[in-house]
């Protein structure tokens, strides 16, 4: 792990959100219609339509608007809503501290349950434990998040039991409290599958780490089994975890879209439908870049956890 | 050259005595029966080969020893005592406390036994940490003098390195340090040197014999190298389909044996005297094929590649010449990652290369070039017949093959030709309608080398072909290819690690280390003035064993 593997890294990430955007770019050209007609309505005349295209800046060449936009992103500027009349920046910002809440949330639980579940799973190879980690997660893993979020509502928001809310959002802020009970049921649609997907993934490498002969040598020295399972098993299975854990967060991004949906969460999911549907570019593309920036970063330091666990990744 | 220190204190008891020991695994269908009734003492400052073969049930008895069997063993009632003490009826936390103390074991491969994630030093010093509660401080200088005593120059860094900073001799010498850390009664050594280079094997042996003589620590030997362990062991006993067969002192069993199965087992390890060869062809014989400066880079790179992560490349071979002329065997010998099977790739056609391969009358100068005629008068045979045999395919698909692509008996003659194929290889007809897991080892390997000489070739390439076999394996291997070179006049190129074995087959040897090629020479001048300084190394390393040396 060299400081010219971190900016070899970089610049490589650099080098994807630069396609990404010019992608996203490219997509919204092709769509149908733009923001001036989608404020208009269906009925504004063309008159109307082609003085507001002058007055959004959407009459320009393609390649001019791109570089434009590109412009700004490089002096800090990520420009003006079309449709809110607000500064981009602003309105993504809230939106992603919203989202990250959710996400980081539902992440950390998932961490702290999925990998002692799998550990566990693997110990007791072939007990019922192991039976009852395993169907669980059959059926985490097959269930999709309209699914998973329908049942948690009817059986936990429902009128009968009624312990959280069914909906809506409190900043962590505001209150500590109102923010938790709002946060369980999200959190827990998206971290079912991940918690399934994830305690599968340790139990399968710890399983593969407990056969190997390091594991035999280390009790044939006559060590303590929580030695052998805290010091000698754990870091070895721990980083093909890892590695699931950071393509998993491409998942939860993809995810929560859907969930802040379902569960009227203020987020970059539910922004970035409302743009799409209004033909809102500027925030369309900072929303994109945001996540893709946010997946890039992940695989990044995922790989670092990863070098610090394995030493043999180290000279990369 | 053995410890044989055996010393009067305490002598009365054992340190390690099995008596009447018996072991079987349960299975589905009927328990698979792995020692019967073994009787067995290891008395003080002795050293104990167990000597046997794969599957002779001498591992079952080393995890018995340390009780660290699978679920479904099945004991009788035998006895294993350590210093008087019966292991079977300590509780599993006393023989945790038994562990790593009082025995300790050394095994394999280091480099699969040494956890890859943590640091040599901290492997090292917790054995001390837990069996002699020593602080991490003091265990870690501890560990250094134990690490300085096997004889790596510089402990203090070793012991911050991880395993892949190491070699493979430095590894080995971690783990042994770790055994002999808390000075236990008895350690049991499982093949110890099986997975080193033969340089670095025989001096973890010499460290061997240098500790016991400094220690006395008891040691139970387990090998299937009868040649190693006559320069090990005081006593030897020899173990068969778990059943100990012969025991007694070391030298008197390898003198004078009196079991038929130590017999086979002493007859079968390769006499670098006896001469089991095809008669050398006529010097003036012309060259069937030379190598000609042949240089093999590995870990070329892309120009994006170079761009973004540019790795140093890796010369596999560097402007190496051989030349094989008809009806010759040519041996090439070098330690692993010498080049030996990069020559042997090349020389078969799997290895693209720059320098000049030359075939009869045609020269080829890369991998494009080589052609069909050329696959077909070149064979190659892999040293895993496990991994070059279709599991899927029966004896009979997979010879016909070559029959078949290079067109060489026609069809309805295909069978009569399988059946004699197989009969050249000794193997009984009926054996084209089996798959190759109902064959044993050295049934494969047969059944690989019967595919090779199917195509009719001129030159086989033999890839360490007798290594992944038994002893009592190797040598009838070896005498088949022998037998099959009288009878079709085909040369052979036959790479391997074991000189012993080569000095007994081949006219001309060639010694390769680090990709390049160190020594060539006749066979008749292998004790000769000019000899490489390497090649006298290799030699000194592998010493023909103890019954054959008067």
């Amino acid at each position: 792990m060299t400081l010219g593997y971190l900016v070899r890294r970089l610049l490589a990430v650099i080098l994807v959100l630069f396609v990404v955007t010019f992608a996203v770019f490219a997509i919204t050209m092709i769509l149908p219609g733009n923001a001036a007609v989608m404020i208009l309505g269906e009925y504004g005349t063309e008159e109307a339509v082609a003085a507001m295209e002058r007055r959004l800046g959407l009459d320009r060449p393609w390649y001019v608007q791109y570089l434009d936009w590109i412009g700004g992103i490089l002096r800090g500027d990520l420009g003006q809503s079309l449709r809110l009349s607000l500064p981009v920046a602003d309105v993504v910002g809230d939106a992603f501290w919203n989202s990250a809440s959710l996400a980081v949330t539902a992440l950390v639980s998932v961490t702290v349950i999925a990998i002692p579940l799998g550990v566990l799973a693997a110990i007791k190879r072939g007990t019922v434990a192991d039976l009852i980690i395993g169907v669980f997660s059959y059926i985490g893993a097959s269930m999709p998040e309209f699914v998973t979020a329908t049942l948690l509502l009817i059986f936990l928001a429902g009128p009968a039991l009624g312990l959280f809310p069914a909906g809506g959002f409190v900043s962590p802020g505001e209150s500590l409290g109102g923010f938790t009970s709002h946060v369980v049921l999200p959190a827990a649609t998206l971290g079912l599958i991940l918690t399934a997907h994830i305690s599968r993934q340790v139990r399968s490498e710890m399983s593969e780490v407990l056969s190997s002969d390091y594991i035999r040598a280390a009790r044939l020295k006559g060590l303590r089994e929580r030695r052998v399972i805290r010091r000698h098993a754990l870091p070895n299975s721990l980083a093909p975890a890892v590695a699931v854990i950071s393509l998993d967060i491409g998942y939860l991004l993809g995810g929560i879209i859907v969930v802040e949906e379902i569960f009227a969460w203020p987020g970059l999911g539910r922004l970035l439908i409302y743009a799409l549907e209004n033909r809102d570019l500027p925030v369309i593309q900072a929303i994109t870049l945001v996540l893709a920036t946010v997946y890039a970063l992940s695989n990044l330091l995922s790989d670092i956890v990863i070098a610090i666990l394995d030493p043999r990744v180290r000279y990369a | 050259m053995a410890g044989g220190n055996a010393r009067g204190a305490g002598a009365d008891t054992p340190v390690l005595e099995v008596s009447r020991y018996s072991l079987s695994y349960a299975t589905p269908s009927v328990p698979v029966h792995a020692l019967k009734n073994i009787d067995l003492r290891v008395t003080h400052g002795q050293t104990h080969g167990l000597v046997g073969e794969s599957g002779s049930g001498k591992s079952s008895l080393a995890w018995a020893i340390l009780r660290y069997l699978p679920e479904n063993a099945i004991e009788n009632d035998g006895r294993l005592l350590l210093s008087g003490e019966n292991l079977r009826n300590r509780t599993h936390p006393q023989i945790l406390e038994i562990r790593g103390r009082r025995i300790s074991m050394v095994f394999q491969d280091p480099s699969t036994s040494l956890n890859p994630a943590m640091r040599l030093g901290e492997q090292l010093s917790e054995v001390l940490i837990r069996h002699r509660g020593l602080t991490l401080q003091e265990a870690l200088e501890e560990s250094e003098a134990a690490l300085a005593r096997t004889g790596i120059a510089k402990p203090g860094d070793m012991l911050r390195r991880y395993p892949h900073e190491a070699s493979g001799g430095e590894k080995q010498r971690v783990v042994i340090a770790t055994a002999f850390a808390c000075n236990p009664e008895l350690i049991v050594f499982d093949e110890p040197t099986t997975a080193l280079d033969i340089i670095t094997a025989q001096q973890i042996l010499e460290l061997f014999n240098q500790l016991q003589d400094e220690t006395s620590i008891s040691a139970l030997y387990i090998s299937h190298d009868l040649g190693l362990v006559s320069r090990v062991a005081d006593v030897v006993s020899v173990i068969n389909s778990g059943e100990i067969v012969e025991s007694g002192p070391c030298a008197e069993v390898f003198r004078t044996p009196r079991n038929d199965y130590t017999k086979a087992l002493l007859d079968a390890v390769p006499n670098p005297k006896q001469w089991l060869g095809v008669s050398e062809p006529p010097s003036e014989a012309p060259a069937l094929m030379s190598a000609k400066g042949v240089t093999v880079e590995y870990g070329r790179q892309s120009l994006l590649g170079q761009l973004l992560a540019p790795k140093p490349t890796h010369l596999g071979a560097q402007k190496v010449s051989i030349e094989v002329r008809k009806g010759e065997l040519v041996g090439l010998v070098g330690e692993s990652g010498s080049g030996k099977s990069t020559m042997g790739k090349v020389l078969s056609g799997l290895q693209d290369f720059d320098g000049i391969v030359r075939f009869g009358d045609r020269d080829f100068a890369r991998l494009a070039e080589i052609d069909r005629a050329y696959r077909r008068a070149v064979q190659i045979v892999f040293q895993h017949p496990d991994a070059s045999l279709n599991p899927r395919q029966r004896v009979r698909e997979i010879l016909s093959r070559p029959l078949k692509l290079y067109d060489i008996v026609p069809r309805e003659q295909r069978a009569e030709r399988i059946a004699k194929l197989l009969e050249q290889v000794r193997l009984p007809r009926e054996f084209a309608d089996r798959l190759p897991h109902q064959l044993s080892g050295g049934e494969k390997q047969r059944v690989a080398i019967a595919r090779a000489f199917a195509a009719e070739p001129e030159l086989v390439i033999c890839d360490e072909i007798t290594a992944s076999l038994d002893v009592s394996v190797q040598a009838s291997v070896a005498e088949l290819l022998v037998s099959l070179q009288r009878q079709t006049g085909t040369a052979c190129l036959f790479i391997t690690h074991d000189l012993n074995l080569v000095r007994q087959l081949a006219h001309r040897i060639c010694v390769m280390q680090h990709g390049k090629l160190m020594d060539a020479f006749h066979r008749d001048d292998v004790e000769g003035p000019d000899r490489n300084p390497y090649t006298r190394a290799l030699l000194k390393a592998v010493p023909p064993p103890a019954s054959q040396a008067a």
